[in-house]
């Protein structure tokens, strides 16, 4: 009976164009509103490494001074200072449940001399660990990472994105070339192929188009980036104002400017160790504060980031709020569009039709309305969605539809026109035929 | 086929009580061809309605083929209606936007026939009153005659065992009222039950059996008249010929 309801719905909106363009527009112009505004909150707010994203662990100890500590307050920083990053780095596998670990901060810098034509190349790249690449899973298009032992020689090493790769070597594998980039010699030894999460999880934290637009144009060792003396290209925090001068008193101090990550199977066993360092570390009188370590993974990450800013949600829930305004008018206008229909109600419960058959007639005729304002929304969401992308550069990232949000427009569309139908369709099946008979 | 014993029907509104129906008794025999007649408002409507299944009854008893009919629910008289009931009205309540096959096949589809036997039966129906050439025509193409011709083929569709026809002439001129009666004739004379609520006393008195209705009861007058209140035992017949 689906397919004779479905062609019935078709022909019944086919009948009346004018009333159906109508409930098609409105329905359509609030589904567009809810999935453009939908798919930058999904965008946003997905997990960029499913798979995996549970074990990737952002820790945060809070070192700030004593005075100003609020027991149960946040830390007051987000990321890590070089003692305790340089402390994590050496954690072995057999003292705590950590798989790989890498440490992150901002490199700014300029490549000189690469090609007689090209003017000096500002590079702005990421430090990191050997393990970083594994632990993001970055794919390579040549060579490869350094070592862990390439990371404890501090070798001038350098991956360099694809993107800066092709702008300084065109398509030539630059593997093995030697660059004279942040004051010194570094041998490329790979090019990362594109790789362009979103959000960009592993740095939310940066100097290069923040948590969503902008890629890294080269990765250096973190040993190599401190023993050439680089500072942090992005927020620095320090609260130590009686620091020792110079890079070595930088590194000596209570400064936050590290990202770190740990990979672990085993958090709770991660978090005791940490929980553990940090009373060592209370003891030898360095943390000062008795505030607890705080462990978050990706998405726990991203939240706490707040990478989904308050007014993204707040324009999603404007947007269902339009989008429940748009039903109320489409249940007005298929309670009209249905009432006309009572004749036709009679006669069929006359012929044997029972209230649930008419119901369902009523409903999947409504549903076609549904699929009709997914087809248009989908089209209006579309074209909402570049004009919001026009709008900057990062919201062009993530205006994007993907093919989950494409089926959740019709999903949507198909819903609110069966929750719009509801109540028509009810009083549809409460037609008195006996009645309508007569009056015919 | 029909009984009806004592049946009440009382419209209520916050201000009045209108009894419809009271100690209304019928009984209709298979193969009977039953003319109802009364005065407007006298309760024929009422009648039909109840003994179609449109309506339900406050008191006595209804049993239609067999099956006592007080205790369905909606889905179960409809279904009933469905598979026992054809109606025929006087407005023809066509549905407009189905052509004349898809209006004959309405009631078929609620009784969950296959494609091919909804089919055969459609054709056949239309066949029986003369427009299978035209069951792709609309209802707005069609002559008044001819669209009763078609609601009534899709009456028959189902092999109904009554027929049950609301003035189906009332809107007809003379020539087409008499081609539709004697269809109805014809189908009856097939062995369908027919009951017909009709104005025109000439078409009542052409029925084996006439039941006149005055204030909700079948009128005493009539029933002083052996000949048309005691049913006449029906004749064997051969089915409808749409099968």
């Amino acid at each position: 009976m689906f397919h004779y309801y479905l062609v019935l719905g078709v022909r019944n909106l086919l009948r009346n164009p004018m009333l159906t363009t109508l409930m098609v527009l409105t329905l359509a112009v609030g589904v567009a509103a809810s999935i453009a505004t939908l798919t930058i909150l999904h965008i946003l707010s997905g997990n960029p490494i499913p798979h995996k994203s549970a074990q990737l662990i952002v820790p945060l100890v809070d070192n700030g001074p004593a005075k100003s500590y609020v027991p149960g307050a946040a830390p007051e920083d987000r990321q890590t200072s070089y003692i305790d990053a340089s402390n994590w780095r050496r954690i072995d596998k057999s003292v705590a449940p950590v798989e790989m670990r890498t440490a992150v901060f901002d490199v700014n810098g300029a490549i000189e001399g690469v090609r007689a034509d090209l003017p000096v190349e500002q590079v702005g790249g990421l430090a990191v660990d050997a393990d970083y690449f594994s632990m993001f899973e970055v794919p390579f298009l040549h060579g490869s990472a350094w070592t862990r032992a390439e990371d404890d020689g501090k070798a001038r090493v350098i991956v360099l994105g694809r993107k800066k790769s092709e702008k300084l070597f065109g398509n030539e594998n630059p593997v093995g070339r030697t660059i004279h980039v942040f004051g010194h010699d570094f041998r490329v030894i790979g090019v990362r192929d594109n790789w362009s999460p979103v959000p960009r999880y592993t740095r939310l934290i940066n100097s290069s188009g923040g948590p969503l637009s902008g890629e890294d144009d080269a990765y250096i060792p973190f040993s190599t980036a401190t023993d050439i003396e680089l500072y942090n290209n992005a927020s620095t925090s320090c609260s130590d104002d009686d620091r020792a001068p110079g890079y070595a008193g930088f590194l000596k101090s209570e400064c936050t400017w590290i990202q770190f990550w740990f990979q672990t199977k085993d958090r709770a066993g991660l978090a005791s160790y940490l929980a553990n360092y940090a009373s060592e570390q209370r003891k030898l009188g360095r943390l000062k504060r008795d505030a607890p370590v705080q462990l978050f993974d990706v998405m726990e990450w991203m939240r706490y980031l707040e990478v989904v800013s308050n007014d993204t949600r707040l324009s999603v829930w404007l947007a269902f709020g339009f989008l429940l305004l748009c039903l109320v008018n489409t249940t007005g206008l298929l309670l009209a569009k249905f009432s006309a229909r009572a004749a036709e109600v009679g006669v069929r419960r006359a012929l044997g039709a029972t209230q649930g058959a008419i119901f369902r007639q009523f409903l999947v005729e409504a549903g076609v309305v549904g699929l009709a304002g997914g087809l248009v929304g989908l089209a209006l969401s579309v074209a909402a969605l570049a004009l919001i992308a026009q709008q900057s550069k990062s919201l062009a990232v993530v205006a994007q539809m993907d093919w989950p949000m494409l089926g959740l427009t019709f999903v949507l569309a198909i819903a609110a026109a069966l929750l719009a139908g509801l109540l028509p369709t009810w009083r549809a099946t409460k037609v008195t035929p006996a009645l309508q008979l007569k009056s015919q | 086929m029909l009984r009806m014993q004592g049946l009440s029907k009382v419209y209520r509104t916050q201000m009045i009580e209108t009894h419809a129906l009271r100690g209304f008794e019928i009984h209709v025999r298979e193969g009977e061809f039953v003319t109802v007649t009364g005065p407007s408002g006298s309760g024929k409507t009422t009648f039909l309605n109840i003994a179609g299944l449109l309506e339900t009854f406050d008191g006595g008893e209804y049993t239609l083929d067999g099956v006592d009919v007080k205790g369905l629910n909606d889905d179960q008289r409809s279904r009933l209606r469905n598979e026992k009931l054809g109606f025929i009205f006087q407005g023809f309540n066509l549905i407009p936007d189905l052509n004349l096959f898809d209006n004959v096949d309405v009631p078929l589809r609620y009784r969950g026939f296959s494609a091919a036997e909804r089919s055969e039966r459609i054709k056949g129906a239309l066949a029986t009153v003369g427009l299978a050439s035209r069951m792709k025509h609309y209802p707005a193409e069609l002559s008044g005659g001819q669209q009763q011709r078609v609601a009534i083929a899709r009456a028959l569709a189902g092999t109904p065992r009554v027929l049950l026809a609301d003035e189906p002439t009332g809107n007809l001129d003379s020539q087409m009222a008499r081609s539709v009666m004697e269809l109805l004739e014809e189908i009856n004379v097939n062995g369908t039950t027919i009951i017909m609520v009709t104005h025109d006393p000439e078409l009542a008195v052409r029925a084996q059996r006439n039941v006149h209705i005055i204030d909700g009861q079948v009128s005493d007058l009539v029933r002083r008249m052996p000949s048309l209140v005691e049913p006449r035992a029906a004749e064997p017949v051969a089915r409808p010929a749409v099968q």
